[in-house]
This record gives structure tokens, C-alpha cells and sequence, in this order.
């Protein structure tokens, strides 16, 4: 099995996580589920650990190495940043800490889900890659600027699944601001092969589990050429 | 060519189910379409009256009609439609044109009729396009089954796929007396109850005699289905897609950014471009880059010359180039020294060719034509453009050296456009037009033209 993913051990391993958060009665995976199916797809997603206590969230940063990104996590914790449930760039264990009693008392006493420690993960620019059931043509997968600019620019770009490398080449090509995949600025260019894959296995994806409605992967902040998947939402339709 | 659609397409019998003597009457005007268009095969009249109608007998009933017959018009009201397909499928008629409108598109009742409808050729195994159309064409087999008065469709390769009525009417009222090119197969789809646009891509596709297709769409049937066949088609043949009220299509209720983005037609638009089908957004752009596909080939990319008779349009024009994805790159050396030989040497010769000075110097057909054949021997060029300057005072011009130079430079195409005395615009375009040179009437339409053609190119590439 290459590391693109699609081969029947990845659906399988992928059914099974979506199976448990069905029979959990939850409509979305949670974050740390949803990028667990992304990275069996092969998209490229942050190291993290999912933790249920402030002493494991502490071993979990020393070993992924400081800084790092907490987040409150559970399938309900869709929009984390509005409700200030995330804290990024916590450099000290004792920033970790801190955070961790903010975030847990803004979640509120019913809060029951876990958290999650990830790696810091830092560049400048930010794509954002998703999955819809379209009703007229299927599952059909997006490709756009991430971030803040996603819904205020809405420069995004579509094609059908299946998707090939050639239609996923096509889809950077189409949004207008695609010359930030280009070198600019010093920066890298962005490694388009590693940015196709990861279009092409939201088509895999989207054509191997009916169930799924929708998909967001923003933002994948890219770090140094290459993509990586820093949140993920995975929607379970009817 | 095999199968269901030669029924419609090359028919060596057709029955008009509604034949009428009235002048003007749909049943009349259709059987004057097809005499007119000089269709070679057997023509059958219905009507209950009986009689003689046009010269021919007429049968009273579709029971009288003789086994065997290809292909039915019928021109009767609405309400008659389930029981008129019931019958010519009983009688072995197994492909039918309904003109008749009055189903769906009107209002709950025109609905349930169509539903019978749909139930009639389901049953009954016959293949129907319509209801709510004017008809097709066949000019291969000197064919129409329009009601609307068309006289000779003139014949060639350019083939339409059109859900409007208007198409085989008025539309191609407007190509045969306006554009000066032919047509192949032209469709209107009307209501779809049967036939529709993708079956019909997938048929023009393997269309000898079809060259390219264009496209006039309200809605897509089957959206997959259209996907894979133009997926196919567009790498053989231009494929050219109006697609009417794309700004309805709304997102799903969504839960993600991903579906809310997906409303406004983007997934339709990201849809399109992955199967290669080339996009306009212009109506009148259908009668135009149909006629540059007639005459000339596809160019081989996007790079333009043209020659300009005036600063204003070497400006305008190249900004507007620039607009719409048109490169106005630089000439090869040896063809600005060629330029240079004709002109004042207070002009320096380069892309785009400013041509007035030189018109002066050496005459203008001189001046034109050996700067055309300069642009179009150039290596950095794909097509070019003719910006003609005519008026009464500064002398007409022959035209024949474009003809030639559109014979001698048989791989790159070339337009004509004008600016200048408007009877004379006129009189160039009916003379070049027939003679296999595009005109256009506005200076900004044979640059729009080679932007959708340059588009296109990369679809037949792929």
C-alpha cells in the first residue's frame, strides 16, 4: 500500500473510525478522529496526541517538543476558535498548563470531551482543501486559500471525483491567487505534488464512504514547500 | 452511423402527424421545411380530413400509415401527445419529434400531461425529443423537422445542442442571413422528455460529419453522465458550453466552509473545465465562434498579432488581450525586418503592426497583405487579427489578397475586423464570409473569439 493511501486496509481502517463515531450518535467526527482518516488517506497532518488529563497533555508536549497547540476536542468542539478553546504557541510547560485551566473553564463544567496537544506548526501561508456531496454531480473536492481569507475572498476552485493529478494541478492553477504556491517573497514554492495527493485523497475519500457529507481541511498552514493539515472536520451525512 | 439516432438524423421516411394546407400553420410550414431543404426520402401526411395537402395525398389516420417509416413530426396540441406517440409506436415509428408545448414548462396541468407522456414512451419504446421545440436539423441528409419558416439550411460541420425553441427559428434565421456559415445537426431539446443533451454529445461526437459542437444549456439531465461523454468528446472536437442561469444554482444546506462554497455554480464551473468543455458567456457568441470554426482551424495557442490602422486600437486592443488570456508577444526579427521594408522609417515596426503609415506608402492592399503574411509566418504567432479601415475617400480595397492569404496559411486563422464606413464593413463581410474569412462588425468580437478558441485548444491537447 503506497502512503497516498486507497488501498482496501486503509478503507477498512478508515470505516472503523467512522463506524465508532456513528455509533456514538455523532453527525462529525471530531478533529482528532477526522485527520486520523486524512492521514490514512495520506494528506499530511500535524503530530498531536490525544490526552484526557493536564499530567498526560504535559508528557504529550515534551515529547512532540515545545512549542505546541492545545485544543478542547470532541465531536460537538466545531467551532473551537470563535469559542476560544484553542491556544497556540504555548512554549513552557507552565504556559501549557495555564492554558489548559483557561480552556477548561471556558469549555464550561459539562465539558467532557479530551484534549489534544499538537506540534506548532508555522508558515505564512495558508490553503485549505475540502469535500462536498454535490447533488447533481457527487462527491466533489475543493481547493482554496485557508485560513481567515477562505470565506472572505472565497477563491476557491472544484472538480469531480475522481480526481487526478492532472484535474488537482488544474485546481491550484484556477484559483486567482494562485501565484502563492509560487516561490514568492523568499518563501518556497509549494510542493504541488504533495498538495495533489492530498486533493486526489479527498476524492478517495469522498467516493469510498457515501456517508460523509462534507469535509474541510483548513487551515493546511504551509510549512516550509510542504502542505500540512493543521485542523480537520469530517461531516457524516444521513 | 448506426443506431436510434440515424433515425432522426438521416430518416428515408417521415410522416407529418397534423398535416395541415393552411399557410403558416405549424403542419404546413414543416412540410414546405423539409421540400425546401430537398430531403430525398418518402414524406406521409396525417390528418383526419384527408384530402390533398401540398401536392400529396394525405392518410386519415396514423393507422393507414405503411410500415416502416422512420420518423414522425408531429405538430397536434399537447393533449393529444400521449395518445399520438401511443399510436406511432404501435404502428412501429421509432423516433418522434413534438413540436407541441403546453407541458411542464407552462404550469401543474402541462405537468401531469407530461407526465402521461413520459409513460407513452415508456411503454412504447419509441425515442422522442421534445415536446416544446421547434425541431432539428440534418442538413447531411436535407433534413429539418422545424415548423418555424426556414427556407435551405445552408450545409457544414458546425453541429448545436440548444434547449430553446428558438433555435430552429429565429436563431438560424440569424446565422443563415447574418454569419454565412453552414450547419450540421441542430437541436432544439425542448422539454427533454426523452432525448437529451447528453446522449446527443456523446452521438455528435462520433459524427463524421461533425466537426465541432456548441451548446446552449439550461440544465443538464444527467450531470455524471454529460461529465464522462464530454470528458471524451472535448479531447476530439471543441466542445463550446453556454450555460443559461448558472448564478441560481444555490449551495446544499451545508455544515462545513466546503459546502458553503459550493453554491453559484462553482462545482458546475469546476465540473465543466475538468471534463474540457470551453465555457462562453455570451449568446451572440455562439453564432461567433461557430463561424470561425467553420472557416478556419482552431489556432494552436494564444498568441496574437494585428495589424491596426490606428494607435488607439493597438492599445486597447492589446490591454483587452491581455484581459481575456491573449498573448501579443513579440515578432521574430526577420519578420519586423520584413515590416520594415514597407514602411515610413519613423515607425518602428513591431507586435501589434501598426499599418496606417505603410497603407499610405505603398497602397493598402500591399500594405495589408504582405504585413499579414508577415504575421502569420511568424513563429511566435498563433493567429492574427485585420483591423480593415474603410472608408469612400481613402479608397476600397479588393479583397481577394485575404482569401489568398487565408488559402496559403491554411494552419493559422485569421479575422477581419472594421472600424470605419459602415456600408462598406458590410459589403467586405459579404464578399469575404463566403470566400472562408471570418468578419466581425466590432473590433473587441474576433480577439473575444480567439480567447474562447485558445481556451478550447487546451481541451483538444490534453
Amino acid at each position: 500500500m503506497s502512503k497516498a493511501g486507497g488501498g482496501s486496509g486503509v478503507k477498512t481502517k478508515a470505516a472503523r473510525i467512522i463506524q465508532a463515531a456513528r455509533a456514538a450518535g455523532q453527525t462529525t467526527l471530531s478533529e482528532y478522529d477526522s485527520k486520523r482518516v486524512l492521514k490514512l488517506y495520506g494528506v499530511p497532518t500535524s503530530k498531536e496526541v490525544l490526552v484526557t488529563s493536564q499530567t498526560a497533555a504535559r508528557t504529550a508536549a515534551s515529547k512532540i517538543g515545545y512549542p505546541v497547540v492545545l485544543k478542547a476536542c470532541s465531536a460537538d468542539a466545531t467551532h473551537k476558535t470563535e469559542l476560544g478553546l484553542v491556544a497556540v504557541g504555548l512554549g513552557t510547560g507552565k504556559e501549557l498548563m495555564e492554558a489548559f485551566r483557561l480552556i477548561r473553564k471556558r469549555a464550561g463544567p459539562d465539558y467532557d470531551g479530551a484534549w489534544l496537544v499538537q506540534e506548532m506548526v508555522s508558515g505564512q501561508r495558508e490553503v485549505m482543501i475540502g469535500m462536498v456531496r454535490d447533488a447533481q454531480f457527487g462527491p466533489s473536492v475543493m481547493f482554496g486559500l485557508g485560513g481567515i481569507f477562505t470565506e472572505i475572498l472565497q477563491d476557491v476552485s472544484f472538480r469531480v471525483a475522481p480526481v487526478r493529478k492532472r484535474d488537482a494541478l488544474d485546481m491550484m492553477a484556477a484559483i486567482r491567487a494562485h501565484r502563492i504556491l509560487d516561490g514568492v517573497r523568499g518563501m518556497k514554492p509549494v510542493d504541488r505534488h504533495v498538495m495533489a495527493q492530498a486533493i486526489m485523497a479527498l476524492g478517495r475519500i469522498g467516493l469510498d464512504f457515501p456517508e460523509i457529507s462534507e469535509i474541510d481541511v483548513n487551515p493546511m498552514i504551509i510549512r516550509g514547500s510542504r502542505p500540512v493539515a493543521v485542523d480537520g472536520l469530517i461531516v457524516l451525512g444521513e | 452511423m448506426t443506431g436510434i439516432m440515424e433515425n432522426f438524423f438521416a430518416p428515408k421516411s417521415v410522416a407529418v402527424i397534423g398535416a395541415s394546407a393552411t399557410t403558416g400553420k405549424p403542419g404546413n410550414v414543416v412540410i414546405k421545411n423539409i421540400r425546401d431543404n430537398g430531403f430525398k426520402g418518402k414524406l406521409y401526411l396525417v390528418n383526419p380530413r384527408g384530402g390533398r395537402i401540398e401536392g400529396l395525398a394525405v392518410c386519415t389516420s396514423i393507422d393507414e400509415l405503411p410500415h416502416g417509416i422512420d420518423q414522425a413530426i408531429v405538430t397536434l396540441p399537447a393533449v393529444a401527445a400521449p395518445d399520438t406517440v401511443r399510436a406511432l409506436g404501435a404502428r412501429g415509428i421509432p423516433a418522434i419529434v413534438l413540436a407541441a408545448s403546453g407541458f411542464a414548462e407552462v404550469d401543474q396541468v402541462g405537468e401531469a400531461l407530461q407526465a402521461e407522456l413520459g409513460a407513452a414512451i415508456r411503454e412504447s419504446g419509441v425515442r422522442v425529443i421534445g415536446p416544446n421545440t421547434t425541431g432539428h436539423v440534418s442538413t447531411p441528409a436535407n433534413f429539418t423537422s422545424s415548423f418555424f419558416p426556414l427556407g435551405k439550411v445552408p450545409g457544414g460541420h458546425i453541429s448545436y445542442i440548444t434547449q430553446t425553441g428558438n433555435f430552429c427559428g429565429i436563431s438560424l434565421r440569424h446565422i443563415m442571413s447574418a454569419e454565412n456559415f453552414g450547419v450540421c445537426r441542430v437541436v432544439g431539446l425542448g422539454n427533454k422528455a426523452d432525448v437529451e443533451e447528453s446522449e446527443l454529445l456523446d452521438y455528435l461526437g462520433d459524427d463524421p460529419e461533425t466537426h465541432a459542437i456548441l451548446l446552449y444549456l439550461e440544465s443538464i439531465k444527467y450531470p455524471k453522465r454529460f461529465h464522462r461523454v464530454a470528458s471524451r468528446v472535448t479531447r476530439k472536437k471543441p466542445v463550446i458550453l453556454l450555460k443559461g442561469g448558472a448564478s441560481d444554482e444555490g449551495a446544499a444546506a451545508a455544515q462545513a466552509h466546503t459546502g458553503s462554497l459550493a453554491g453559484n455554480g462553482r462545482v458546475v464551473d469546476g465540473a465543466m473545465e475538468q471534463a474540457g468543455v470551453t465555457r462562453i458567456h455570451k449568446y451572440s457568441q455562439l453564432f461567433h465562434v461557430a463561424k470561425a470554426l467553420a472557416a478556419m482551424p482552431v489556432p494552436a495557442g494564444n498568441r496574437v498579432s494585428f495589424l491596426s490602422p490606428s494607435g488607439a486600437f493597438t492599445v486597447c486592443m492589446t490591454d483587452y488581450c491581455r484581459a481575456i488570456g491573449l498573448e501579443v508577444p513579440q515578432l521574430e526579427e526577420i519578420t519586423c525586418k520584413r515590416l520594415q521594408n514597407f514602411a515610413p522609417p519613423f515607425i518602428r515596426m513591431r507586435n501589434p503592426v501598426d499599418i496606417f503609415g505603410s497603407a499610405g506608402l505603398v497602397g493598402y492592399e500591399k500594405a495589408y497583405g504582405d504585413a499579414l503574411d508577415a504575421v502569420l509566418s511568424d513563429r511566435n504567432i498563433d493567429a492574427a487579427v485585420v483591423i480593415m479601415m474603410l472608408t469612400t475617400e481613402s479608397g476600397i480595397p479588393g479583397y481577394d489578397f485575404l482569401v489568398k492569404l487565408a488559402r496559403k496559411h491554411r494552419a493559422k486563422p485569421f479575422y477581419v475586423t472594421f472600424m470605419g464606413q459602415h456600408e462598406h464593413n458590410v459589403a467586405a463581410k459579404a464578399y469575404l464570409e463566403p470566400r472562408g474569412v471570418p468578419c466581425y462588425m466590432l473590433v473587441e468580437e474576433p480577439f473575444e473569439v480567439l480567447s474562447v478558441l485558445s481556451r478550447c485548444r487546451r481541451s483538444l491537447g490534453r
